[in-house]
């Protein structure tokens, strides 16, 4: 029972994580209907950012602050900047562009900071001794921080789409653009805004991450994988659904644990294969994922 | 047949105009008014004429001419030329799928690494020859091509590119779950001895990089004159009708689905064809070093720069991986390639979103065009009156 509660909290701590980067991907596909493929680039480049300040002597929250900041408006600037100008010559331009950012922000990472792992101060307190017990399970401080936080997004996230005039604006240019337009909403800006808001929401995600997912070390390729797993989760929720990203997010990282844990005849190293599947099973088979919406194509 | 006059005014034999010449003679810019002669019109040559084909036939003295010239470098400047034909090869796979087809694959890295494993294993457990294991290598990627390729029957584009994302990033993981097959985390390695080039080409095993320039090079051939014919083919105007307008494509006959499994799985034997004589060359395989995910964007990246659906994007795509990292490495960290190649994709995507040789076809375009031979009208044998050359035909 014990082992069992401790695989399902750290399950719930590696899934809040994918639930925060599948909710940056999800900001981004419900108003532009583009998945942003260095969106885990953008949380490494801002967590960099975060490091970096905090040697520098900054206190950690304050440096989450700035690093959110920072993403936020390279966020901006990209959606601005390098996706608007293609977005409408072809879906395959945005692709390509969205790599050319990938790669480039990696390359970025590593030519100004050096490609050493670089370990993280801690935000939360992690000491072997922080934590509550229940049922004889260890229950730490830092996870339960990761988790409050997601709660946090996922609810600043939903009052922001359905009690403020500027979600409703979101959700008018997800539903129809030019419709949008001519109601007299600013498109270009909601579109800017909400990539900014999605690399905030990444930023976050990168800071609390990073110092509690072993080895406790930031490298280069820390987001590689966990943007494949935000990635199934989010498809596996519906790429336009809050509480699909949630789902899915929590869920991915609870089967994962168990996996892990209990299914040793597996070799227990076959994570991301098992998310490929989802990815690939999904898709196939349930292109809208479990709570997006329909979308009819018409020919 | 000789070339058309600069002017276009008149066309010998009475022939009536060929659509694509009429095409090209509309859309080259009228002449300014400052210039008397206006801009020179591009010269033309009908493929199969005596100016096409000794066109030809220099460009492949050219092509001989550095091919030679390679072989002649010393052993480092050799390597790396082998290194830009592995690659160009395996850029060559995936523009079939990502150039051809237009199903973008991230995932590219997973059958090079798919192929170089192939070799690797046959090599080290089986004690295969090197050379011998490219066959399999290339039914194996094939076989996997069709089955990863399936997917792509219900999902397009972004979908698509993120299940291959996946598959590319799978693939380290599940070569480290196979240890004992594969060498796992500490890799596999080739003994030199095993690579020893086949008795009948002279080589000793000493000119190893020289066997291998020379597979490389003749592989390269292969290729190139595969894919050329294929995009010649019935089947290559398949696949681009898919590529360009999926449904237009369906409703005159194209079978999409057997199109677009097949094309991934050519491109996935190709490219695991690139992947053998990788391992060849390397001698060393570790999957967490040479297949990654930013070895498949590298491939993607090269095929971007050298142009999608080109002939010759891949081999400069080819040089672009291979150089562009070698340049850079004392900038930056050794990080700055990443930065270049990440830069590159973005100003390709805006300025020139056909690639540096597609670029360069069209600018060639505006001096040179290559026309497809105009059908002989047919000629009654017996016909008394003016020849042929002055003959009118209006409708």
């Amino acid at each position: 029972m014990q082992i069992f509660l401790d695989r399902l909290t750290s399950g719930l701590t590696a899934g809040s994580i994918y639930v925060l980067i599948a909710l940056a991907l999800v900001v981004v596909f419900r108003c532009s209907g583009t998945i942003n493929f260095a969106q885990g680039e953008f949380a490494l480049f801002t967590c960099f950012v975060a490091w970096w300040l905090s040697t520098k002597g900054w206190p950690l929250w304050l440096a989450l602050v700035a690093s959110m900041a920072v993403g936020f408006v390279m966020g901006m600037v990209a959606e601005r900047a390098l996706i608007r100008p293609v977005r409408r010559r072809s879906e395959v331009a945005t692709l390509i562009v969205g790599l050319g950012l990938f790669t480039g922000l990696n390359g970025a990472d590593g030519w100004i900071w050096g490609p050493a792992d670089k370990t993280f101060p801690e935000l939360l307190p992690h000491a072997p001794t922080d934590y509550i017990s229940i049922a004889g399970s260890r229950l730490h401080y830092d996870s339960i921080g990761i988790f409050v936080g997601m709660l946090l997004v996922v609810l600043l996230l939903t009052l922001l789409f359905n009690r403020t005039p500027f979600g409703l604006q979101m959700r008018a240019v997800a539903t129809n653009a030019e419709s949008a337009a001519l109601s007299g909403v600013k498109v270009g800006r909601v579109l800017s805004v909400s990539w900014g808001i999605s690399a905030a929401i990444g930023s976050f995600a990168g800071v609390l991450l990073v110092p509690v997912l072993p080895p406790n070390q930031l490298d280069l390729s820390s987001f590689f994988s966990i943007l494949i797993f935000a990635s199934a989760a989010a498809l596996f929720g519906g790429l336009d659904s809050v509480k699909g990203a949630v789902v899915g997010g929590l869920g991915l990282g609870v089967v994962e644990s168990m996996l892990n844990g209990y299914g040793t005849f597996l070799g227990g190293s076959l994570q991301l294969t098992f998310a490929l599947l989802i990815i690939v099973v999904v898709l196939v088979f349930k292109p809208t994922g479990v709570f997006g919406a329909r979308r009819i194509e018409r020919v | 047949m000789t070339a058309t006059s600069l002017n276009g005014e008149s066309f010998e034999q009475g022939r009536p105009d060929d659509a694509e010449l009429v095409a090209a003679r509309e859309s080259a810019t009228p002449p300014g008014p400052n210039s008397r002669r206006g801009r020179r019109r591009p010269w033309v040559v009908e493929r199969g004429s005596l100016p096409h084909l000794s066109l030809l036939l220099l460009g492949l003295l050219v092509a001989v001419a550095l091919v030679l010239w390679g072989s002649g470098l010393g052993r480092f400047n050799q390597g790396q030329i082998t290194r830009v034909i592995i690659y160009a090869i395996a850029i060559a796979g995936l523009n079939i799928a990502t150039g051809y087809t237009g199903l973008v694959s991230v995932g590219h890295s997973a059958f090079f690494g798919l192929g170089a494993y192939t070799t690797g294993i046959l090599v080290v457990r089986e004690h295969w020859r090197a050379e011998a294991t490219i066959p399999v290598a290339l039914v194996v990627c094939f076989v996997v091509g069709l089955v990863v390729g399936l997917p792509a029957l219900r999902i397009r584009g972004l979908y698509l590119a993120i299940a291959t994302l996946a598959f590319g990033v799978a693939f380290p993981e599940v070569v480290a779950r196979f240890a004992s097959f594969t060498g796992g985390a500490s890799g596999l390695t080739i003994r030199r001895n095993m690579l020893r080039p086949p008795d009948w080409t002279g080589f000793t095993l000493g000119q190893k990089g020289e066997w291998l320039y020379w597979l490389s090079v003749g592989i390269l051939v292969l290729v190139m004159l595969v894919v050329h014919n294929l995009v010649r083919s019935r089947y290559g105007l398949a696949l681009m009708a898919s590529r360009d307008n999926e449904i237009a494509a369906a409703s005159s006959g194209v079978n999409l689905a057997v199109i677009k499994t097949v094309s991934f799985g050519v491109s996935g034997a190709l490219t695991g064809v690139g992947g053998c004589l990788f391992a060849m060359y390397l001698g060393s395989l570790v999957a967490n070093d040479s297949f990654t995910l930013l070895n498949a964007i590298a491939l993607l990246t090269g095929l971007v720069i050298g142009g999608e659906g080109t002939r010759f994007g891949p081999l400069l795509g080819g040089l672009a991986v291979v150089y562009i990292p070698y340049y850079s490495s004392s900038v930056g960290q050794g990080e700055s390639a990443a930065v270049i190649f990440g830069a590159a994709l973005i100003v390709i995507v805006f300025l020139a979103p056909e690639g540096v040789a597609g670029a360069v076809i069209r600018l060639i375009r505006h001096v040179f065009q290559v026309i497809p031979r105009t059908p002989k009208p047919y000629q009654p044998t017996v016909r008394p009156g003016p020849p042929a050359g002055t003959a009118t035909e209006k409708p």
